[in-house]
C-alpha cells in the first residue's frame, strides 16, 4: 500500500470487469444489452493494455488501445445497423426468439 | 513556518484549487445573469424597443427577479417510471457545461502583493483541448435523455433532432481546432495562449487560420443551439423541443446550461484564435490581461445576441446538409492546407518577427 | 498513498456500474451505467499517466458509441425484460458462482507473481509519444484502421437504407425460389429516405 497500486491490482480489476461482461453476455436476453456487455469486455482488455504500457514504459500498449477503440466504434456502427435490420423484421429484440434461422 | 513555506505547502494545493474554482464559478454565474439581461435589452434595441428596465437601474436586477419567479413555479414530473432519467438529464447538461471552464487561463501570472506570483488559471494539463471536446461530447446526453424521458412524442422528436444536430457539428468543431493545434504544436490551451503574445497582436491565430475561425464560429453557434440553428427548441416548432415538460428549477438548469455553453465556447474562441488575455500593455501591467479576456468574451456574446436578432432560422434538413456537406469538408480542406504549409514552411510566424 | 485511494475509489465505481449494467432490466439504465463504467475507466487511465487515452476514451466511447446505442434504444422503444421463466432461473446463481471462482483463481495466480515495478511518472502517455509511435512504427495498422472505418461507414449506411435491390433479393431468399419473371410487384420502386 505504500507505493501506490501495483500492477497486479489493475490486472485483477480488469479480470473482474471482463468476467462481469462474460456473465452479462450469458445472462441477458436483450440483444442491445448483450452488445453492451461485449463493449465492457473490450474495455477490460483496454485497461490491461494501458496498465502494462504504463508500468513497463512502452507506448505500444496505448497505441493498441487506440486501435481497439477504433475497431469497437466500427463494430458498434455495423452491429447496431444489423440489430435495427433484425428488429424491422421481427419486432422483438429477444435473442431467444431469434435462435432459429427462420425469418 | 514562514508565510512563504505555508503558501507552498503541498497540502495547500487543494485549497488553492477550491478557491480558484469558487471564484471562477461565481463569476461565470454572474456573467450568465448579465447575459440574460443583455440579451433581452440588446434584442429590444435591435427590434426598435426598450428591453426590461424597470426592476433595478437599467433593469440590472431583472435576471434575479426571473430566477425567483421561476423557482416559485410548480415542479411537474411526468407520471411514468423514467423519473430517474428525467431528473438526471438537466443535471448532466449543467455539469458538463460548467466542467469545461477549468482549463482556460483568465490572465497571465499576476503578482499579488501578499501571495506572490499567482497564475490566473485553475488547472493546466497537456490534453486540455481534448478534455473540452470530451466534455462537449458528453453534454449531448443531457438533451437526448431529456427528450426521451418526457414521455411526449414532440419532446422525443425535438430531443433527437437536437442531438443529431449536436453530434454533426461537434465533428466540424473538432476538425476546425486541429489547424490551431498543428500550428501551435501542443494541445495545452495555456501554451497556445502563451504563444500568441507579443508583436502587437500579429501572432494571434485568427490571422493564420481565418477559415478555421469561421468554421469554428459557425459550428459553435450550432453546438449551443442558438439562432440560426435553434430549430429544435424554437417556440413555434415542436412546442419547446426537448425541454417542453420541464418547469421550475429543472428548466432553470437547462437555461443555465445553454448560457454557460455559450460562454464556454466564447472562451475557447478567444483563447485559441484571438490571443486569450493578450493585448496592448499586458507585459507591464499583467492585471490588464483579465480585462482583455473579459472584453473578448463579451464581444462574442454580443455577436451571439446580434445574430439572434438578425437571422432567420434554418430548416432541419438544411441544417444537416450544411453541417455534413459544407462545413466538414471545409474544415478538412483547412487541415490539409495548414498541414502542407506547416510541413514546408514551419516558420510562418517568423515573417512578423 | 493518494494513488491507492484513487484506485480503490474509481475501481469500486467501475465494478459497481458494471454490476448495474448486468443487473438492470431496462436497457436504457444499462446504457447509463455503462457510461459510468467508461468514465471511471477514463479516470483510472489518468492515474496510470495516460492522459491522451483517457480523453480519447471519453470522446469515442462515452461520447460517440454510447450516444449511438442510446439513440437506437430510444428510437426502437426497447422495453425492459420481464422476469426469467422459472425453468431456467438456476442459470443466474450458477453464473455468479462460476464467475466468482474464476476471479478467485485469477487473483491467486496474479498475486503469486511479483512484478515489483513501481509506477514512475514518465512521458510515455503524452500525445507526442503516441503520435510518433502511430505515424512511424505503426503506420500500417493506422492506415488499415482508416480503411476499416470506411468499411464500417459503407456497411452501416447500406444496412440502414431501404434500398430497392436489397428488398427484392430478401424477398427471393426468404421463401421458395421464385424466378424473377414471376414476381408480381415491380422490381424497381422508389427508395424511401429515412428521416427523423
Amino acid at each position: 500500500m505504500m507505493e501506490g497500486p501495483q500492477l497486479s491490482w489493475y490486472l485483477v480489476l480488469s479480470a473482474i470487469l471482463f468476467t462481469i461482461g462474460v456473465v452479462g453476455v450469458i445472462i441477458k436476453r436483450n440483444v442491445i444489452a448483450m452488445f453492451m456487455c461485449i463493449e465492457l469486455m473490450l474495455n477490460a482488455v483496454n485497461l490491461t493494455f494501458v496498465a502494462f504500457s504504463s508500468f513497463f514504459r512502452d507506448v505500444t500498449g496505448q497505441l493498441f488501445v487506440f486501435i481497439v477503440m477504433t475497431v469497437a466504434a466500427a463494430e458498434a456502427a455495423v452491429g447496431l445497423g444489423i440489430i435495427i435490420a433484425i428488429f424491422r423484421n421481427r419486432e422483438s429484440l429477444n435473442v431467444d426468439e431469434a435462435s432459429i434461422l427462420k425469418l | 513556518m514562514s508565510w512563504d513555506s505555508l503558501l507552498n505547502h503541498p497540502l495547500m494545493h487543494p485549497v488553492w484549487l477550491i478557491i480558484g474554482i469558487t471564484i471562477a464559478f461565481l463569476s461565470i454565474m454572474l456573467l450568465v445573469a448579465a447575459t440574460v439581461l443583455a440579451e433581452r435589452r440588446v434584442l429590444g434595441f435591435i427590434q426598435g424597443r426598450l428591453g426590461p428596465n424597470r426592476v433595478g437601474y437599467f433593469g440590472v436586477l431583472q435576471p434575479f427577479a426571473d430566477f425567483i419567479k421561476t423557482m416559485m413555479k410548480e415542479d411537474l414530473v411526468p407520471d411514468q417510471s423514467t423519473k430517474f432519467v428525467f431528473l438526471l438529464a438537466p443535471t448532466v447538461a449543467v455539469i458538463t457545461a460548467i466542467m469545461a471552464i477549468i482549463v482556460y487561463p483568465f490572465g497571465p501570472t499576476v503578482n499579488i502583493p501578499l501571495l506572490g506570483p499567482v497564475p490566473l488559471r485553475i488547472a493546466r494539463f497537456d490534453v486540455a483541448l481534448l478534455y473540452v471536446l470530451g466534455v462537449t461530447s458528453v453534454g449531448v446526453y443531457g438533451i437526448a435523455l431529456a427528450g426521451w424521458s418526457s414521455n411526449n412524442k414532440y419532446s422525443l422528436m425535438g430531443g433527437l433532432r437536437s442531438s443529431a444536430q449536436l453530434i454533426s457539428y461537434e465533428l466540424a468543431l473538432g476538425l476546425a481546432l486541429i489547424g490551431v493545434v498543428l500550428m501551435s504544436g501542443t494541445l495545452d490551451i495555456y501554451e497556445i495562449v502563451q504563444q500568441q503574445s507579443g508583436f502587437f497582436g500579429l501572432h494571434w491565430n485568427i490571422i493564420y487560420q481565418p477559415i478555421g475561425f469561421i468554421v469554428y464560429l459557425i459550428a459553435a453557434i450550432a453546438e449551443t443551439n442558438r439562432v440560426p440553428f435553434d430549430l429544435p427548441e424554437a417556440e413555434t416548432e415542436l412546442v419547446a423541443g426537448f425541454h417542453t415538460e420541464y418547469s421550475s428549477i429543472k428548466f432553470l438548469l437547462f437555461f443555465n446550461a445553454e448560457y454557460v455553453n455559450m460562454i464556454t465556447v466564447s472562451m475557447l474562441a478567444t483563447s485559441l484564435f484571438l490571443g486569450g488575455w493578450n493585448g496592448p500593455g499586458v507585459a507591464t501591467f499583467p492585471i490588464l490581461g483579465v480585462f482583455y479576456f473579459a472584453a473578448k468574451i463579451l464581444f462574442f456574446l454580443f455577436l451571439y445576441i446580434w445574430l439572434r436578432g438578425t437571422l432567420p432560422r434554418f430548416r432541419f434538413d438544411q441544417l444537416m446538409n450544411f453541417g455534413w456537406k459544407f462545413l466538414m469538408p471545409l474544415a478538412l480542406i483547412n487541415i490539409f492546407l495548414t498541414a502542407t504549409i506547416q510541413a514546408y514552411w514551419p516558420d510562418l510566424m517568423s515573417l512578423f518577427r | 498513498m493518494v494513488n491507492s485511494i484513487l484506485f480503490i475509489l474509481f475501481g469500486g465505481l467501475g465494478i459497481g456500474c458494471a454490476l448495474a449494467v448486468v443487473a438492470q432490466r431496462n436497457p436504457l439504465y444499462s446504457a447509463i451505467s455503462l457510461i459510468g463504467v467508461f468514465i471511471s475507466l477514463s479516470s483510472l487511465y489518468l492515474t496510470l499517466a495516460a492522459p491522451f487515452i483517457a480523453a480519447v476514451q471519453v470522446i469515442v466511447y462515452a461520447g460517440a458509441i454510447m450516444v449511438l446505442v442510446v439513440f437506437v434504444i430510444m428510437l426502437l422503444n426497447v422495453e425492459a425484460e420481464e422476469r426469467r421463466r422459472a425453468r431456467m432461473a438456476f442459470l443466474i446463481p450458477v453464473a455468479v458462482l462460476l464467475a466468482a471462482i474464476f476471479i478467485g483463481e485469477v487473483a491467486f495466480i496474479l498475486k503469486a507473481v511479483n512484478f515489483d515495478v513501481p509506477l514512475v511518472t514518465s512521458d510515455v502517455g503524452t500525445t507526442k509519444s503516441i503520435g510518433i509511435g502511430l505515424f512511424t512504427t505503426y503506420l500500417l495498422p493506422f492506415e488499415i484502421t482508416s480503411i476499416l472505418l470506411l468499411m464500417a461507414l459503407v456497411g452501416a449506411m447500406t444496412l440502414a437504407r431501404r434500398a430497392v435491390i436489397l428488398t427484392s433479393v430478401s424477398r427471393l431468399m426468404s421463401g421458395p425460389y421464385v424466378p424473377p419473371e414471376e414476381i408480381e410487384e415491380p422490381l424497381v420502386e422508389r427508395t424511401e429516405e429515412r428521416s427523423l
